[in-house]
């Protein structure tokens, strides 16, 4: 949630980016212009305040307590940090929840990125009807978190789904991939990783924005076409693999709905789909302890903001920003 | 495409918050926000006891309740009538699936704006009145206002929780073994009856997977119900005062008999089991074909018809049936903030002893309470399904043992706890004692 606040990491069009030079009036112009400033923000900003900032401070103030949702806020009790005690040292539940979170970010993120990376390479050539391709590998990602295409998934993946008919095809006999421990979050993963038209799409205005003369050069040079790819194409993209990088792993330490319709809402079979925002929501709202369950949401916030740092310190080693040198 | 979907993160209120803003206050303001919101949610749930002194004063009551198509057009349909003989009241009415219904109550009652009325179940009933959510309706039984008294005893007895009377229990049934008559009369195999054991059922289910290829019985050791009876059945009993009734021992066993019935071919694969896990009646093994039979309550059985060509029977749980007990399917309850308390429990009072709401209502939510309307409904009643629930609980009220008592605080848990010790029991990745030993002390986690 709050996370859609990180700051933008594209490349900007300078390197410098930010404070734009504004001219130096006295002080009470500059007052008026920052409150003009602040009235045109703010219907965003009443937004934000409403709907994401209070009530996350709020869910702050709550895990301290011991709030169950149905006591009144006057009568709830302050425990302190009983709940971050209890999650780190005796729940088990929660650390599977954060194992299976964290093998599925693990694993689908990067196929994701490259499905994705792949078919914007095929799709960024000029053949005929190639704008009809974009269309139709980006429509999964239209369809987004619905809970209508979860529902077609199960049914899929179903014993008796299309897919296990169409294994029949070629005489493999399938799986009840969706109600099987071993497969269900394997189904999950393969429903996420179809849905890479949202990346695909960057990487596509990404791969317009290499200039030819590279690919030429790099020709005249001898260089085919994996040297190619290796030295031109993926330094001139590291930006935006970068970008897609950290937006999808936040997206897939969040996935929820899948999950969620998927099991019934219970993280089964056997909790092998109970991701964290599933787990966080069963115990909020079905076993009400919210109290508990808002402590769980802060530290996953911190856990993903974490995430998001130590990957923007490893960006300085492998993401290239080619604008910055011809200045 | 990038959903915000950690949806607990959000606290579930959302009223009174527009704060005018101002730039250099922001840090103040919202500190006073944090500081007031709840004191004003909670002078907000405290208040709310004004009656309207004019009886005849228009009354806006909220009703909600879980439930399929069929039950809304009933409900809607003796509300229609209350509002009738009582012309300025009027109900505001929501209703939705089972599934959802509760965190969707509860995020209302988190709102300040719980329904006047609402309907719920044992799962739920303790704790809602264990947090002083639900109205105490034992003075209203008391002046009269309320009658009970042609309930059966245990069954409104059902609805108290440490000596409040917090739910009036609507409609009475019991646990039901739903099997598909035409399957079995098309392979002239017998049918199952009350009273035969647990090795008798997966001895007959053996059988009928032999002879039908369809699985002769659902395993039900992920059913809380059913394991609930089946201690019963050993002498224990689910929950005992504030601690379990069973030990890690006991689960072993139930988890070993169902295991020897996997060995023998009675039951289906762990795969469809999980699928006949779910609540939702239309994924009953019995209806969707994957087994010959459920384990469900008795009065479940019109809406299991509605999803099958095939003829179905009811039969008690296996085992002596004396370890059943008239449960109480479902309650009203009357919200204790409600600004119209007396006339939303006039309301509850109308539609569980009025004839002609009784009449409307049938058997949708278990036998009807009071016993005039119950013996007025069985004589009217048409359906071959619902005629078929009502014999069965009819031949069984003979034999009920006493009721337990109302499951204690935490008894959701236990539930989703037993599915998943069971699970790991049929999918193999436990032994019966590794899941049986996990799950005990899941639940004393549970109820503490």
């Amino acid at each position: 949630m709050a996370l859609t606040t990180t700051p933008n990491p594209t490349p900007s069009a300078d390197g410098t980016a930010a404070a734009p030079a504004t001219p130096r009036g006295s002080s009470r112009v500059r007052q008026r212009e920052g409150l003009a400033g602040y009235v045109f923000l703010s219907p965003w900003l009443i937004g934000l305040m409403a709907i994401t900032a209070i009530p996350m401070l709020l869910s702050l103030y709550l895990s301290f307590t011991n709030y169950d949702v149905l006591t009144p806020w006057s009568e709830v009790e302050w425990v302190g940090l009983a709940h971050y005690e209890r999650m780190f040292t005796s729940d088990p539940s929660y650390w599977h929840a954060v194992s299976v979170t964290l093998s599925f970010a693990l694993i689908a993120v990067p196929l994701k990125l490259a499905a994705a990376l792949g078919v914007a390479l095929l799709l960024n050539r000029a053949w005929r009807g190639v704008g009809l391709f974009r269309g139709l590998f980006y429509l999964p990602s239209l369809l987004g978190g619905s809970v209508a295409l979860a529902i077609v998934w199960v049914n899929m993946f179903n014993r008796d789904g299309a897919f296990n008919s169409f294994l029949s095809l070629f005489g493999i006999e399938g799986k009840p991939w969706v109600n099987d421990p071993d497969w269900a979050l394997e189904t999950l993963m393969v429903l996420a990783i179809w849905q890479f038209g949202a990346p695909m799409v960057i990487f596509l205005a990404g791969l317009k924005q290499v200039p030819t003369e590279l690919y030429e050069a790099a020709s005249v040079d001898g260089a085919g076409t994996w040297r190619q790819f290796v030295n031109v194409t993926l330094p001139m993209l590291s930006p935006v693999i970068f970008f897609n990088l950290v937006l999808e792993t936040i997206n897939g330490f969040q996935g929820f709905t899948a999950a969620f319709v998927l099991s019934n809402g219970t993280g089964g079979p056997v909790d092998s789909t109970l991701m964290y925002t599933l787990n966080l929501y069963i115990t909020g709202f079905t076993e009400l302890e919210m109290g508990y369950a808002s402590a769980m949401a802060w530290v996953f916030l911190l856990a993903i903001a974490l995430i998001t740092i130590a990957l923007f310190s490893t960006g300085r080693f492998w993401v290239h920003y080619s604008d910055g040198e011809d200045r | 495409m990038h959903p915000a979907s950690t949806p607990a993160a959000n606290t579930p209120t959302t009223r009174g918050r527009r704060t005018p803003f101002r730039r250099h206050r922001l840090l103040r303001g919202l500190a006073a926000v944090a500081v007031a919101l709840p004191l004003a949610f909670g002078a907000a749930a405290c208040g709310g006891n004004d009656e309207p002194t004019d009886p005849n004063a228009p009354v806006e009551l909220s009703i909600f309740w879980w439930g399929g198509e069929a039950r809304a057009k009933l409900t809607e349909e003796a509300l229609a009538l209350y509002t009738k003989k009582h012309p300025n009241v009027t109900f505001k009415k929501t209703w939705q699936a089972n599934q959802g219904y509760f965190d969707k109550l509860a995020t209302l009652t988190a709102g300040g704006e719980p329904p006047d009325l609402f309907q719920i179940d044992d799962n739920y009933l303790t704790e809602y009145a264990s947090r002083n959510t639900t109205l105490d309706l034992m003075p209203y039984k008391d002046s009269g206002k309320l009658d009970v008294s042609k309930f059966p005893e245990s069954l409104w007895q059902y609805g108290v929780v440490d000596g409040k009377l917090a739910g009036v229990a609507f409609g009475e049934n019991t646990q039901g073994m739903v099997y598909n008559k035409t399957l079995l009369a098309r392979n002239g195999l017998p049918e199952p009856r009350t009273g035969m054991s647990w090795d008798e059922l997966i001895t007959w289910a053996e059988s009928v997977s032999k002879k039908t290829k369809v699985p002769g019985t659902m395993d039900p050791s992920a059913d809380y119900k059913a394991f609930w009876v089946w201690l019963r059945q050993q002498g224990k009993d689910l929950y005992q005062g504030k601690e379990l009734g069973f030990t890690a021992e006991d689960v072993t066993r139930w988890f070993e008999l169902w295991k020897g019935a996997r060995d023998r071919g009675a039951t289906p694969t762990p795969d469809v089991i999980h699928e006949g896990n779910a609540t939702d009646i239309t994924k009953q093994l019995v209806v969707t074909g994957k087994a010959a039979t459920s384990f469900v309550w008795a009065n479940q059985m019109p809406e299991l018809k509605k999803n099958t060509k095939d003829e179905l029977g009811v039969v008690a749980y296996p085992g002596d049936p004396g370890a059943q007990w008239a449960r109480a399917s479902m309650y009203f309850s009357v919200f204790r903030g409600s600004k119209h308390k007396d006339v939303a429990v006039d309301v509850i009072n109308f539609l569980a002893n009025d004839p002609e709401a009784g009449r409307i209502l049938g058997t949708d939510r278990g036998l009807p309470s009071n016993l005039d309307v119950r013996k007025a409904v069985a004589e009217a009643v048409t359906d071959p399904a619902m005629k078929a629930s009502i014999a069965v609980e009819n031949e069984l009220t003979a034999k009920f043992g006493k009721s337990p008592q109302v499951p204690l605080k935490g008894h959701s848990k236990v539930r989703s706890e037993l599915i998943k010790a069971a699970e790991n029991a049929q999918f193999g990745r436990q032994s019966p004692a590794q899941a049986a030993a996990a799950f005990v002390e899941a639940c004393r986690a549970a109820i503490a």
